[in-house]
């Protein structure tokens, strides 16, 4: 499957290391203390994969609303308007005002469902054979990563419009139920990505998983 | 996986380890999400309220999602969607609203849309103009059955909600008609409004709701009568010109004011109908001239189209009025008639309590139903002969054909009619007016139009103008102869001359028979005889006899000067002019102070006449007849007596002659002989003066 040369793990020589610390420790204290930093030793984070889910979950559920209710709420002398996100970038394709729009459809409705769509792959793929490879789904995990953060940026245009447009009688501008939820959604979507132990991305790729097991990716190969 | 391979038992005691155990806590809060979604979709799924239709037939402004529907300013619902009729006629809004208002929605709530509006009443809902339209919705606080489906109305009803006041029809009766959405104004006081005006189910009469304010409504009772208020009046006074302005409102959009103006009425219910006048004169007439109590409505059909039906003609029931006609109209249907002629549609108004129907009575159509089947029809007749005015009387035919009182009928009940009882007063007129017509009018005015040019020419004519001038003239100089002292004396002197001459006639007479009778003249001839022989002898000595004769001469020449006979002869002329202009025409028309002076001539001439002048003169004159005839007859011997005489003066003379001139008897003689010679020579032109102008004296009256 792997195109590299078995590699060692630390855990197919009978080790794990504190995530914490770093500290090297016997595979015997697994579940134990760390004796320098204190943090639970685990060689591999068994509950990885659900929390992953879990959190994915949530971030969709929220990802629900925030793109059903409106996200700003407009508010001038002559009209109160309301628009959820899609309607937004859609008023301002109307408008002409495409590239602004573009950034607003890729970074609210992109990036998001892509995260969506790469953290359920990235947890299928450590419990089912992946047809991509160990390195690209690491890439993926590392954009994913990166990335996550700017997903805020439509949260920071309300927030900033928001402060900025507050003249009282004539123009007002304040978010929407869906900025909130979009919020959560983006934390939510960052919480799972940081919950994906991304050592499991490697390890169907590496030797068994047990160290008494640790022929049987050569005999695999 | 390899045969080497031994399942330990850490895996199966993992793999059986709880779920609990394996399940990671961040499970939680998509849990806890989940619930949160769930909590909320439930809450709101709840606490939503009914949708609701409502039916405009304007959405201008309405927008699914945006309009609210508001309850006294506070938004109870949303325009959730906005779908047009599939008859394309009206717009339907749908509207979510809330629940908790919901179940006051009931049958009494309407529904309308508040828009920016620009009036002649002001500016309304100026508000929307930046928020948009809303909806307004006004209902009771009582919970009725639940409705879904409304219809909106098309402008906002008069009273705003939770404004009290009394709801009222106004019926405009007058020729100035209704104009709609105007206010109503007490002293000045908008007390009131009145909605938009509309064309009665009768298609004559004008008909608009109207709303009394609380707590004005306490004003409006059973007496109270509605007119228009111009705007502004205009009255010429003694003071000068004044002109009066209500509100400026009134003046652009006009308005209608009220007063009640008698006392003891009853207070007005929601939905009474009040009539709305012309003016305010009218107005207040009609408190006095209706009945009180309400009127009820039927129609009746005339066949014939006859003018003279105006609206307010009196119906009439055995000559008592009982009614009115309120309307009237022309109709054209075929399908009911058969034929396209247009026929009088008249709306007439009965007052049960002129019919004796008290509100205790009986039904008034029951009654009616019950006198059109024992005959009664509504008939038109005259009501004055004059102006040609009709009135409908209802009568009770005995041949009247089988009729009913069509209760289906709109939008009134139709009462049968008879056929008019008209009298020809038109062909009666002109009978009259053809009689007047054939009078030989124009023969007459010719006639007097001759006449009059008759008159005028001879009026204009200088103679005739002239005439009553010297007429007058002539009366005047006559008045002023006539009434001079002189002429007034003149029949006083001349009755005395003529009494005097009378006198001297008749002495003369006595003396003439004396003279006559007693043969004076015989005697006189004897001695004139024997004087003649003295004379004769005496002559011949006598020189003077001749101067004697002479003078006698004279003497009677002087006598003869004596005017009587001109006297007599103008008087006469006088009287005979005065009596010629008495007896001309004219002088019978001259006016009053002709016939005056007349009168006054006739007084005169009849003081003349009564005076005894007449009579003396007549007596005179009789007198001087026979003193003339006696004249006469002793004149005739006169000249034998004279010739006598002359021959005894002649011897008288001769004797005197013989005479010396010195003697006493000459001188005696002398004297003798010259009175002797007087007399003869009197009497000589005594008679020669009657012989020569005896009709004078006998024509002078």
């Amino acid at each position: 499957m792997s195109d590299h040369p078995h590699i060692p793990s630390a855990r197919s020589r009978g080790m794990l290391a504190c995530t914490r610390c770093g500290a090297v420790w016997s595979i015997e204290a697994e579940g134990e203390k760390c004796g320098r930093c204190g943090h639970t030793l685990h060689s591999r984070d068994t509950k990885s994969v659900q929390k992953v889910w879990a959190w994915w979950f949530a971030g969709v559920m929220a990802y629900i609303p925030a793109n059903l209710e409106p996200m700003l709420k407009t508010r001038t002398l002559v009209m109160e308007s309301e628009a959820t996100i899609v309607e937004g970038a859609f008023e301002l394709i109307h408008h002409g005002d495409i590239p602004v729009a573009l950034i607003i459809l890729i970074a609210s409705v992109g990036i998001p469902v892509a995260k969506f769509a790469a953290i359920a792959y990235l947890a299928f793929s450590v419990t089912r054979q992946a047809k991509m490879s160990s390195h690209r789904r690491q890439h993926l995990y590392e954009l994913v990563e990166y990335i996550g953060r700017w997903s805020m940026i439509d949260v920071f245009v309300v927030a900033i419009l928001s402060a900025l447009v507050q003249l009282n009688a004539a123009a007002q501008i304040s978010p929407g139920p869906a900025a909130l939820t979009f919020a959560l959604s983006v934390i939510f979507t960052m919480l799972s990505a940081q919950s994906f132990d991304s050592r499991m991305i490697w390890d169907t790729d590496t030797a068994p998983t047990d160290p008494s097991k640790k022929e049987a990716p050569l005999e695999r190969h | 996986m390899s045969d080497t391979d031994t399942p330990t038992s850490v895996t199966i005691e993992s793999a059986r380890t709880s779920l609990w155990e394996r399940a990671s806590i961040v499970w939680l809060v998509p849990l806890g999400a989940l619930l949160i979604a769930l909590a909320i979709a439930w809450n709101h799924w709840q606490s939503r309220g009914p949708l609701i239709e409502i039916t405009f037939s304007n959405a201008s402004g309405i927008r699914a999602g945006e309009t609210e529907v508001k309850f006294r300013d506070v938004t109870v619902g949303l325009v959730e969607h906005l779908t047009l009729e599939s008859d394309m006629e009206n717009v339907t809004a749908e509207v979510r609203l809330e629940k908790e208002v919901a179940q006051y929605v009931d049958d009494g709530a309407v529904f309308w849309v508040i828009r920016p509006e620009v009036t002649t009443r002001g500016v309304s809902g100026l508000d929307t103009v930046l928020s948009g339209v809303f909806i307004e919705g006004d209902w009771d606080s009582t919970i009725g059955e639940a409705k879904f489906a409304f219809d909106g109305l098309e402008t906002a009803p008069l009273l705003s909600p939770g404004e009290e006041g009394l709801r009222l029809t106004m019926r405009a009766v007058g020729e100035d008609g209704l104009s709609g959405d105007s206010p109503i104004l007490y002293r000045g006081i908008e007390v009131g409004a009145v909605g938009p005006s509309r064309i009665g189910n009768d298609g004559s009469t004008v008909l608009a709701d109207a709303v009394i304010f609380a707590p004005y409504d306490k004003l409006i009772t059973s007496t109270t009568r509605f007119w228009n208020a111009s705007g502004f009046s205009l009255s010429f006074g003694p003071e000068g010109a004044s002109v009066d302005f209500d509100t400026i409102s009134t003046l652009i959009a006009g308005g209608i004011t009220f007063d009640t103006a008698a006392s003891g009425g009853l207070p007005a219910k929601d939905g009474d109908r009040y009539d709305l006048f012309d003016d305010e004169t009218e107005a207040r007439a009609s408190l006095f001239s209706r009945a009180e109590g309400p009127e009820f409505e039927l129609t009746l059909v005339f066949d014939d189209n006859v003018s003279g039906l105006r609206p307010d003609a009196p119906v009439e029931l055995s000559g008592l009025r009982v009614g009115r006609i309120t309307n009237l109209t022309g109709l054209v249907d075929p399908d009911r008639f058969g034929d396209n002629r247009v026929r009088l549609l008249a709306t007439m108004a009965l007052q049960p309590e002129r019919l004796g129907l008290g509100e205790d009575g009986m039904d008034p159509i029951e009654f009616l139903q019950e006198s059109v089947a024992d005959g009664m029809r509504a008939r038109l007749t005259n009501a004055s002969l004059l102006t040609g005015g009709l009135k409908v009387d209802l009568v009770t035919l005995q041949d009247a054909p089988a009729a009913t009182l069509d209760l289906d009928a709109e939008p009134y009940p139709v009462f049968p009619t008879a056929p008019p009882e008209l009298t020809d007063v038109a062909a009666t007129a002109e009978d009259m007016f053809n009689r007047v017509n054939n009078l030989p009018i124009e023969q007459l005015l010719q006639s007097a139009i001759d006449f009059l040019n008759g008159a005028t020419s001879l009026i204009a004519n200088e103679d005739t103008q002239s005439t009553p001038k010297d007429i007058r003239d002539l009366l005047g100089d006559i008045r002023g102869l006539v009434g001079s002292d002189q002429v007034q004396a003149v029949p006083e002197q001349l009755s005395t001359l003529l009494t005097q001459l009378g006198g001297v006639a008749t002495e003369l007479n006595d003396t003439l028979k004396q003279v006559n009778e007693a043969q004076m003249v015989a005697t006189l001839s004897d001695t004139l005889v024997s004087l003649q022989g003295t004379v004769e002898r005496a002559n011949a000595s006598i020189d003077g006899v001749p101067q004697l004769v002479e003078r006698v001469d004279g003497v009677i020449a002087k006598l003869e000067t004596v005017p009587i006979d001109q006297l007599t002869v103008d008087l006469s002329e006088l009287l005979k002019a005065v009596d010629r202009l008495i007896d001309t025409p004219q002088a019978r028309q001259l006016p009053a102070d002709l016939s005056q002076t007349l009168t006054e001539v006739a007084a005169v001439l009849r003081d003349l006449r009564e005076g005894g002048t007449v009579a003396n003169v007549n007596t005179t004159l009789q007198s001087a007849s026979d003193a003339a005839d006696a004249v006469a007859r002793a004149t005739d011997e006169l000249p034998s007596l004279v010739d006598r005489l002359g021959t005894l003066i002649s011897q008288a003379q001769a004797t005197l002659t013989g005479y010396d001139g010195n003697s006493q008897i000459n001188r005696d003689a002398r004297t003798a002989l010259r009175a002797l010679t007087e007399a003869m020579r009197a009497i000589d032109g005594l008679a020669r003066t009657i012989e020569r102008k005896p009709n004078s004296l006998i024509l002078g009256r």
